[in-house]
């Protein structure tokens, strides 16, 4: 923001807004982070702290929706200011929904967890290393308005929805031989379709800080063939 | 003056202030019955003296010689109108015309010096006028006429009416003129049928404080209208007014002149009266 | 900044280069503004900028400022409204005007009021002038409050319908664009939004250009917006553009509210 406000309530507001939306973010950083080193470490502990932390993402997705209406009824911000306030908006919807995805790894880990330890979830490693730093940058790009690390994100995505790709096949192919492990398997599959999803948000976050700062949509620009 | 403590300590002062607001009050008050006392005085002690005179034949009878009894000022009434009717044919197209010029027209510089002159020219004692139509119009046409009486007035009112008309025009608000000017309208009817319109009853007012001014002057008269003692139909001989009538009669050494020059200056009093109230009521009904 | 030309229709007005002095201060700095026939254009700006002495240099009213002194151009329709054999009253007649504060004759009727240009213009045909008050009554949206009233004073109506007889007195001269100098700033909520409406009216066959302090006004009556600032065209665009994402800074700090 280049120069403040001659309202200083209106100031104030924005700032509230933006600091509940970062609150969240680093909640759903950390809820994320617990589902997976609960998968890679067998801690289910982590996993019940995911599902408790939930319920707060989901009452801060609230607060920001609400703040973020009251500003638009307060002061009836126009330009930037309104973006900002849509976007954050927008932002808090996505970091709700890696929040569920967070969620939904944990519930599979816990299942996980009560087998014996399967070998390939090793393999999850990279994509979670990318779909977490992704997660970080998009929100980098949200906070500091950084084009260049936003504009990234989308190849980024394609780059990771050929990791899950890989993923699922190479978990497929080994089904067959360890009949007794499907459902392991499956939930391992699943649990890459939910980082798949948590790169999808960090995309759409991108998008809308990338909004947010020049008012471009970049939304469905070059449609992805599957 | 207590500038200390609360307001709720000043409020202790409460019975110090009421006092105080009271005696300014009284004062107000006996200031404006000084004001008013004289003018009661002196209308009373008129209708005391003069009222029994204004009769019939008062409004309706030439002047007798003197040492007869009767007869009225019939011819010094008629003058007085005459005298005003001409006077108002010179004062209030220049006035009028002058006060628009002023208020619509003029520039800074020039509008300050009309002003100023207008001004200086209200304070010119009226018998000044009364010499100067003397010497322009008396002695080059060789005779006191009604004409003369009547441009002298006529000159008296110029500057009464300039400047209060110019306050009335002023005071019509610039919207009016914005708002018209905006329709195309040419700057002349905008004036005229605006401007003037919107501020009529300001303008009948300031005429009639100018006649109501005017018609008691006497100075100026003796200069041009002379005065007599008959009908006068032509403008160009002398001719009676009130205030002459009054001069001449309550100068004489005759009771009953005396009784009529009370009577006159009654009627007088009571027309100027008369053009006073009538500004009263129409500037309340403009509000 | 230039004012987008790009349609093939002829502009309403067409500003170029129009600079104006009062006596020795320069208030109006090269001033390039083009505006859409049949559209809304509003003027923002802070207090100061010369947005209302734009709008008067539209129909040649500022010339009621004796030192004023305009260069440059501006056409109505193709028509150059300054050249030397252009009477002021003539512009004033194809371009109609509404103040800040209503101002209805207080000498004249309602009905005089709305044909009180026409008749002051020479327009004696009593059934025309009729039917030129209730039309422009009407499209003042007027006609069904006042019709039974049309002897009244105008000055007897409220603030809100004073400033609709006075678009009707406007448009009853049938102007080809009206100006509108901050009409709403003296009404309450509800006659704002009852002009406002009645702009959109109008619009359909009058170009309209308002001058206003009310930002959400522009946004939401206007086609076009132009900000102007210490006598500058700053930026010209599509409103939508203007307060979604105005391409110039100082724009930008002006309809967030962080100027100065």
């Amino acid at each position: 923001m280049p120069q403040s406000h001659t309202l200083h309530s209106f100031d104030q507001a924005l700032t509230n807004l933006r600091n509940t939306v970062l609150m969240m973010a680093s909640l759903t950083e950390r809820s994320l982070d617990n589902a997976m080193t609960g998968l890679f470490e067998r801690d289910s502990d982590r996993c019940n702290v995911v599902i408790a932390d939930d319920e707060e993402i989901d009452t801060l997705e609230k607060t920001v929706d609400k703040d973020g209406y009251d500003v638009l009824i307060r002061f009836q911000p126009v330009a930037s200011d309104f973006r900002q306030v849509i976007a954050t908006m927008k932002l808090s919807n996505n970091l709700e929904r890696v929040g569920d995805a967070a969620v939904n790894i944990a519930r599979r880990v816990k299942k996980l967890n009560a087998h014996p330890a399967l070998p390939e979830a090793k393999s999850l490693e990279p994509m979670y290393a990318e779909a977490k730093a992704m997660l970080k940058d998009s929100l980098r790009a949200f906070t500091d308005g950084d084009m260049e690390i936003a504009g990234a994100l989308k190849p980024r995505d394609k780059q990771l929805d050929r990791m899950n790709k890989d993923i699922a096949n190479q978990l497929t192919e080994a089904m067959p031989k360890q009949t007794e492990q499907l459902r392991g398997y499956l939930n391992l599959i699943l649990i890459a379709r939910s980082l798949e999803r948590v790169g999808d948000h960090a995309t759409n976050i991108a998008e809308d800080a990338i909004f947010a700062k020049s008012a471009e949509d970049t939304r469905h620009s070059n449609p992805i063939k599957v | 003056m207590n500038t200390h403590g609360t307001v709720r300590e000043w409020g202790d002062n409460h019975k110090f202030r009421k006092g105080k607001s009271a005696l300014v009050s009284a004062l107000c008050v006996l200031a404006g019955i000084l004001v008013v006392t004289p003018l009661a005085l002196v209308f009373i002690y008129l209708v005391i003296q003069g009222a029994e005179s204004v009769n019939g034949n008062f409004f309706t009878q030439l002047p007798k010689p003197s040492g007869e009894l009767g007869g009225g000022m019939a011819n010094a009434i008629v003058g007085t109108f005459t005298l005003l009717g001409i006077a108002s044919l010179i004062g209030v197209p220049i006035g009028v015309l002058g006060a628009v010029y002023l208020a619509e027209y003029g520039g800074p510089k020039l509008n300050w010096w009309i002003r100023f002159s207008s001004d200086i020219l209200n304070g010119v004692p009226s018998i000044i006028w009364g010499i100067v139509i003397y010497g322009l119009m008396v002695v080059p046409m060789k005779g006191y006429s009604a004409l003369a009486g009547g441009v002298a007035l006529g000159c008296l009112m110029i500057p009464i009416i300039l400047r209060t008309t110019e306050e009335v025009l002023l005071l019509v608000p610039q919207g009016y003129r914005e708002a018209a000017l905006a329709l195309g309208i040419a700057r002349w009817k905008v004036i005229l049928q605006i401007v003037i319109k919107t501020a009529s009853k300001g303008i009948i007012t300031a005429l009639l404080l100018a006649f109501a001014r005017v018609a008691g002057e006497t100075a100026p008269l003796l200069f041009t209208a002379l005065g007599n003692n008959f009908w006068n139909r032509n403008l160009l001989q002398p001719i009676s007014a009130l205030p002459l009538q009054i001069y001449s009669f309550a100068t004489s050494a005759f009771d009953d002149y005396h009784r009529q020059a009370w009577a006159g200056a009654l009627v007088l009093v009571t027309l100027v009266f008369v053009l006073n109230i009538s500004v009263r009521f129409l500037t309340r009904d403009k509000a | 900044m230039s004012s987008p030309s790009t349609t093939a229709e002829q502009l309403a007005f067409d500003a170029k280069d129009v600079c104006v002095w009062y006596g020795e201060k320069q208030v109006l700095f090269n001033i390039n503004l083009g505006v859409r026939p049949k559209s809304i254009t509003a003027i923002i700006g802070p207090s100061g900028c010369g947005k209302s002495t734009f709008l008067r240099c539209l129909n040649r009213m500022h010339e009621l400022v004796p030192s004023a002194r305009l260069e440059g151009h501006i056409t109505l329709f193709g028509d150059d409204l300054y050249a030397p054999t252009v009477d002021p009253a003539f512009v004033r007649r194809r371009v109609g005007m509404v103040f800040q504060k209503s101002n209805p004759f207080p000498t004249m009727s309602i009905q005089d009021n709305v044909v009180a240009g026409l008749r002051l213009n020479g327009i004696r045909d009593k059934a025309f002038l009729n039917e030129q008050m209730e039309k422009s009554l009407r499209l003042a949206a007027l006609w069904d409050e006042v019709k039974d009233d049309l002897h009244k004073p105008g000055v007897s109506l409220s603030g809100g319908q004073q400033q609709r007889l006075c678009i009707a007195r406007a448009v009853a001269m049938q102007p080809e664009v009206l100006l509108m100098d901050e009409p709403c700033s003296a009404l309450d909520p509800m006659a704002t939004q009852k002009i406002e409406e009645l702009m959109q009216e109008i619009k359909r066959n009058f170009t309209i250009v308002i001058v206003t302090h009310n930002m959400q006004q522009a946004a939401r009556c206007s086609e076009q917006t132009a900000f102007l600032f210490m006598g500058k065209l700053i930026e010209m665009d599509s409103t939508e553009k203007i307060f979604g994402n105005p391409s110039q800074q100082q724009t930008e700090d002006y309809i967030t509210g962080r100027f100065g």
